[in-house]
C-alpha cells in the first residue's frame, strides 16, 4: 500500500549513501607503529570526557594445541592475578578507583583487555596495562583457585547449556584438523590438567608488542597519547613469536552429522556448509560480501524469508537464526540454527529450510529485499558511532584478523555493489551437501524435574 | 562536540577525585500534551534520534491466572495494526522498518511497557518511524490468529525454559519474594493459553491511554521537532478512561524461621544457583544513595566487591556472584546470587550469607567507602557518554519523578553518603531473619 513512497525513499537514501555513512572516519582515526613492534590506532570522538582503551593480542584458542586447549582464556583470568609491582587483584583495585570498567574475553582469534575511563584517567590505565605486557607474575596458589573459577565458568555456559553443547559439537564435526574444533573454553578434561605453566608458557609465547594492537577511542589528543603510549608500551621488548602452522582444514567430501542428547525440551537442528571467508588482500572478492548479504536476506529483519517462511507461515520452527562472519583468521561456516516447534520434527524443519533455501537458489532474490538490507546496513554505520567503545571494538577485531582500521569503510562500500544474481549465485555454490553438517539437539527429560510446577 | 557546546548547564565537580569540569547536558521538559509527559536531552553530534514511550501497563497489571498478558499487549504491538490507509499487516511493518533503516523494540519489565524507536534524525525517515509506532501504539489489531501463534510460541519457550535451571530458580525466587503481589506470578503455560486476543484488545484499551505515556526522547531534534514527535506519537491514544483499581502495597519480607524461608529445589543439573534476597526501597526513597554506595562494596563492585572476594577470589567457588538493588517507582528488591558445582552449594550458600550478615552489621570500612565513592564518581561520566545511556537515565528520571537535574547533582549525592548513612541504611532496610533462600540443584555429601 505504501510501495510507491518505499521506493522513493529507497532510491533516496541509495543515491547519496556514503557521503553521511562514512564520514570523518579516516581523518580521526590516527596510525603508528613502535619501534617494538606495538600498533597504535586512536580514534578520536570528542562528544563526551571519556575513553576506551584497548590491547589485543593475536593469540586466541586457534593458536594452542592438544591437551592444552582453553590455556588463551585461562591465562586471560591469570592476567589479573598480579605482576612484580601489581598484587594479585591490585589491577582491578586500581582501575575501579579511577572509575574504570574493565573485562577481558578471548575468542578463537584473539585475547583482548580493556578499560573505560573518564579521559583524565588514561594515563593510569596505560600505565597498568602495559606493567602486564611483560611482568605479569602469579603464583601457583592462585592458579589453583582461579581454574577452579574457570571450570565453574565451563559448567555455567557449556555444560548446563544445551545450545552450547550443540554448538560444541558442531564445531567439532565440522572441523577435523583446524584448530577452531576446539572450544576457547577448552575441554573439562584438558582444564582439569592445566598446569600453572602451562599458562606461564602461553605468555611467555604470545604477550609481546610486536603481536599486540592498542586501540583507543575517545575523548582524546592523538600526538599526546602516542608519547604516553610510547612511554610505557614501548618500554617492553619484542620478542621472536612461535611460528604458527597454517592448519588448513582438507576439503569435506559430503554430510557429517552428530547428535547431542541433553536435558531440554525443544528439538534443536543446526546446518552449517563450508564457506570462503574474506581474505586480506583480496578486499574486491564478491563472495564473502554475496554471503554476509545472503545472512540479512535469510534472516536480517522480522519479516526475512527464514522468519517470515519457517515460523510465521509454515510454523515449523519456533525460532531461527543465521549466522556468517566474513572475517576470521580461521575457515567460516555458514549456519543456520532452528528450534522446532511444538509437534514437530527437526525432520520436518530441515525439509522446510531446504525448500526455502531451494526457493532462493532457483529463483534468486529481489531487488528490493536486497536494497532493503543495504539501507541497514548505511544506518547501522551512524547508529554504531554512537558507542565510543563500539567504535574501538569493530578497529580491534578488523585488525586482528588481518585487516587494517582503514579497509572497514571499503567493505562497506563494496557490500554496496553486491548484486542480486551475485547473492543467488553464492547460495548455489555454498549451500550444497557436500559441505554440510548437520547437528541435532534431541531434548531428554531431566531425572529430577520439579520445574513443571506452578503450572 | 556542538553537544557540549549547546549545553547551558556546567556542573563543577568538587570531589577531589576530579580533574576536569565538565558539561552535563540538561533535560528539557517538553509541552504537556493529552495528560503525558515528554522530555528532551539535544545532542546535534551525530544525524540520530532515540526515542523511548514509557507505558504504565506492565506486568504488575497483568489479570489473576492470566500472567503474561501484559508482555503480549506490548510484544503484539508490531503484528498488524489499523493505519490511517488501512490495515498494515506484519509483514509490511518490518518491511517499512527495514526499508526506514530504524530500530523498534518492544519490551515489558514489571512496573512498565517500552517502546523504543532509533531513527536517522532527517525528517522524513524520522516522520515515518514515528507515524507507524503511533499506529502500534494507538492501533494494534490483535488478530485471533496471530495471537494464537504467538501464544503457542510463547508457550514452546516456556517449556524450554522450564527445563533451563536459571529460569526455574527465578520464577521460585520471584513468587517467593512477592507472594500474592501481582508479580509473585509469573507466566506460565496455563496462564499464557487461557489469554485471548479479546484479552488483549481489552487490556490494551484499559491501559494504553496517553496520560499513562511518558516520552523520553534524547539525539538531534529541537523542541519544537521533539514536541510534533510526541503530539503524533500519542494523537490517536484516548486520553483517559476508566479508573484503574489501585494496586495492593507489597508488604516487607517478614520475620521468619529458615525453614520458611528457605526453598530447595532438587535439580538434576552440574551447578547449584542459589538466590537470597527480600523486598527494600523504591528509586526515590532518600536512602536510594548510601544503599548504592554500600551495595558497591558489598556485592555491585564488579571485581573488587566482599561477595566476589570471599567466593571467587579467597576460594574459586564461583564464576559469577554479585548482589543488587533494583528499585522503581514502587518498593524494589535487594537480590544476591551466585552459581557453584552442585556439591558445593551449602559451602558457598554460607559464604554469601555470612558475608551479607558481616556487612548489615559492620557496614563497610573507612577505605571501602572512600573505594566505592571514588569509583563511583569517577566514573559517571561512563554512565552518560552516549546517547543511548542518556536514554536510559532520561527514562528512569521521568518514570521514576525525580528531578530533572538528577543527572548534575548524582555525584554530589555520593559524595555526601558517610559511613553511618549506609550502615544505617542496609540495617533498616535488610535483615538476614527476612531473606529469602532458594538453592536449586544442591548436592549434599
Amino acid at each position: 500500500m505504501r510501495s510507491n513512497l518505499l521506493r522513493i525513499c529507497f532510491l533516496f537514501l541509495l543515491c547519496t549513501p556514503l557521503s553521511w555513512a562514512a564520514s570523518g572516519d579516516s581523518a580521526d582515526t590516527h596510525e603508528s607503529l613502535l619501534s617494538n613492534g606495538l600498533k597504535l590506532i586512536v580514534r578520536e570522538d570528542h562528544r563526551a570526557p571519556t575513553v576506551a582503551h584497548m590491547v589485543w593480542y593475536r593469540a586466541g584458542s586457534m593458536d594452542e594445541v592438544n591437551g592444552r586447549t582453553g590455556v588463551a582464556h585461562v591465562l586471560e583470568h591469570m592476567m589479573f592475578k598480579g605482576t612484580h609491582k601489581v598484587k594479585s587483584g591490585e589491577f582491578s583495585r586500581l582501575v575501579a578507583a579511577v572509575g574504570g570498567r574493565e573485562n577481558a574475553f578471548t575468542s578463537r582469534d584473539y585475547t583482548a583487555y580493556f578499560q573505560q575511563v573518564e579521559k583524565s584517567k588514561l594515563d593510569e590505565v596505560i600505565k597498568l596495562e602495559a606493567d602486564r605486557m611483560s611482568n605479569l607474575n602469579f603464583d601457583d596458589a592462585e592458579f589453583l583457585k582461579e581454574i577452579q573459577v574457570v571450570m565453574e565458568e565451563r559448567r555455567l555456559r557449556t555444560e548446563d547449556n544445551p545450545g552450547s553443547l550443540l554448538n560444541e559439537s558442531l564445531m567439532a564435526t565440522a572441523y577435523i584438523s583446524s584448530p577452531y574444533r576446539h572450544p576457547v573454553v577448552g575441554w573439562m578434561n584438558d582444564l582439569q590438567n592445566m598446569k600453572a605453566d602451562d599458562a606461564r608458557d602461553w605468555y611467555r609465547s604470545w604477550y609481546a608488542p610486536n603481536n599486540a594492537t592498542v586501540v583507543i577511542s575517545g575523548d582524546v589528543n592523538p600526538q599526546q597519547i602516542l608519547k604516553v603510549v610510547e612511554k610505557y608500551y614501548g618500554a617492553v621488548a619484542m620478542k621472536e613469536l612461535p611460528v604458527r602452522k597454517p592448519q588448513i582444514e582438507p576439503p569435506q567430501k559430503g554430510i557429517k552429522q552428530v547428535q547431542v542428547r541433553a536435558p531440554a525440551d525443544s528439538a534443536q537442528l543446526a546446518m552449517a556448509w563450508k564457506v570462503p571467508r574474506l581474505e586480506p588482500g583480496k578486499l574486491d572478492d564478491p563472495e564473502p560480501y554475496a554471503l554476509e548479504l545472503l545472512t540479512a536476506v535469510l534472516d536480517g529483519y522480522d519479516n526475512a524469508r527464514l522468519n517470515r517462511t519457517l515460523v510465521k507461515q509454515e510454523k515449523v520452527v519456533n525460532d531461527v537464526g543465521v549466522s556468517y562472519d566474513m572475517i576470521s583468521r580461521g575457515p567460516e561456516l555458514f549456519l543456520i540454527s532452528v528450534s522446532a516447534a511444538k509437534g514437530k520434527t527437526v525432520a520436518q524443519a530441515q525439509a522446510s529450510i531446504r525448500n526455502a533455501l531451494e526457493d532462493l537458489k532457483k529463483k534468486g532474490i529481489l531487488e528490493s529485499e536486497l536494497k532493503r538490507i543495504k539501507v541497514r546496513i548505511l544506518s547501522d554505520q551512524i547508529y554504531k558511532r554512537d558507542s565510543i567503545f563500539g567504535q574501538a571494538m569493530e578497529i580491534g577485531t578488523t585488525e586482528m584478523v588481518g585487516f587494517s582500521w582503514k579497509d572497514i569503510d571499503y567493505i562497506l562500500e563494496k557490500m554496496q555493489t553486491i548484486t542480486p544474481a551475485q547473492v543467488q549465485a553464492v547460495a548455489k555454490k555454498y549451500l550444497v551437501d557436500e559441505g554440510l553438517t548437520i547437528a541435532v539437539l534431541d531434548p531428554q527429560a531431566r531425572k529430577s524435574e520439579a520445574s513443571k510446577e506452578g503450572k | 562536540m556542538n553537544a557540549l557546546k549547546n549545553s547551558i548547564l556546567v556542573c563543577l565537580i568538587t570531589f577531589g577525585y576530579f580533574a576536569t569540569a565538565h558539561a552535563i547536558l540538561p533535560i528539557e521538559k517538553l509541552d504537556s500534551f493529552k495528560g503525558s509527559k515528554g522530555y528532551l536531552v539535544q545532542t546535534k553530534a551525530l544525524p540520530m534520534v532515540d526515542i523511548e514511550v514509557s507505558i504504565d501497563a506492565g506486568d504488575r497489571f497483568d489479570p489473576s491466572g492470566k500472567s503474561g498478558l501484559a508482555d503480549m499487549v506490548a510484544g503484539l504491538m508490531n503484528y498488524g495494526v489499523k493505519g490511517d490507509q488501512g490495515i498494515l499487516s506484519e509483514a509490511q511493518i518490518a518491511d517499512e522498518i527495514a526499508d526506514l533503516g530504524a530500530n523498534i523494540s518492544l519490551s515489558v519489565s514489571g512496573e512498565r511497557a517500552i517502546l523504543r524507536i532509533r531513527s536517522l534524525s532527517r525528517k522524513d525517515l524520522r516522520d515515518r518511524a514515528v507515524k507507524l509506532a503511533a499506529a502500534m501504539l494507538s492501533l494494534p489489531t490483535y488478530e485471533a490468529k496471530i495471537v494464537e501463534r504467538e501464544k503457542q510460541r510463547i508457550i514452546t519457550n516456556l517449556l524450554e525454559a522450564e527445563t533451563k535451571p536459571e529460569f526455574v530458580l527465578e520464577r521460585r525466587f520471584t513468587k517467593s519474594i512477592y507472594g500474592n503481589y501481582p508479580l509473585g506470578n509469573t507466566p506460565t503455560v496455563k496462564s499464557v493459553a487461557a489469554v485471548s486476543a479479546k484479552d488483549l484488545i481489552q487490556f490494551h484499551q484499559q491501559f494504553y491511554r496517553s496520560d499513562r505515556m511518558i516520552v523520553s526522547i534524547v539525539g538531534d531534534v529541537d523542541r519544537a521537532q521533539a514536541n510534533e514527535i510526541v503530539q503524533t506519537l500519542l494523537q490517536m491514544i484516548p486520553q483517559s478512561g476508566n479508573p484503574i483499581a489501585k494496586l495492593p502495597e507489597l508488604q516487607r519480607s517478614p520475620v521468619e524461621p529458615l525453614g520458611q524461608r528457605e526453598i530447595q529445589i532438587p535439580f538434576d543439573s552440574q551447578q547449584a544457583h542459589i538466590a537470597m534476597g527480600m523486598t527494600a526501597v523504591t528509586r526515590s526513597n532518600p536512602d536510594y544513595f548510601p544503599l548504592l554506595v554500600g551495595n558497591y562494596v558489598l556485592g555491585g563492585g564488579g571485581f573488587v566487591s566482599r561477595l566476589m572476594a570471599e567466593v571467587r577470589e579467597k576460594r574459586g567457588l564461583a564464576y559469577s556472584v554479585s548482589s543488587y538493588f533494583a528499585p522503581g517507582k514502587d518498593t524494589g528488591i535487594f537480590k544476591a546470587g551466585l552459581q557453584t558445582k552442585s556439591d558445593q552449594a551449602a559451602m558457598a550458600l554460607e559464604v554469601m550469607s555470612s558475608t551479607i550478615a558481616k556487612f548489615i552489621t559492620d557496614g563497610p570500612t573507612p577505605s571501602e567507602l572512600l573505594a566505592a565513592k571514588s569509583n563511583l564518581i569517577n566514573g559517571y561520566p561512563l554512565r552518560i557518554d552516549n546517547n543511548r545511556k542518556l536514554l536510559d537515565n532520561v527514562s528512569s528520571i521521568a518514570w521514576n519523578d525525580l528531578p530533572l537535574d538528577t543527572m548534575e547533582i548524582w555525584t554530589k549525592q555520593v559524595e555526601a553518603v558517610t559511613l553511618e548513612q549506609v550502615s544505617a541504611a542496609f540495617q533498616k532496610y535488610l535483615a538476614m531473619d527476612r531473606m529469602k533462600i532458594v538453592v536449586l540443584g544442591a548436592q549434599n555429601k
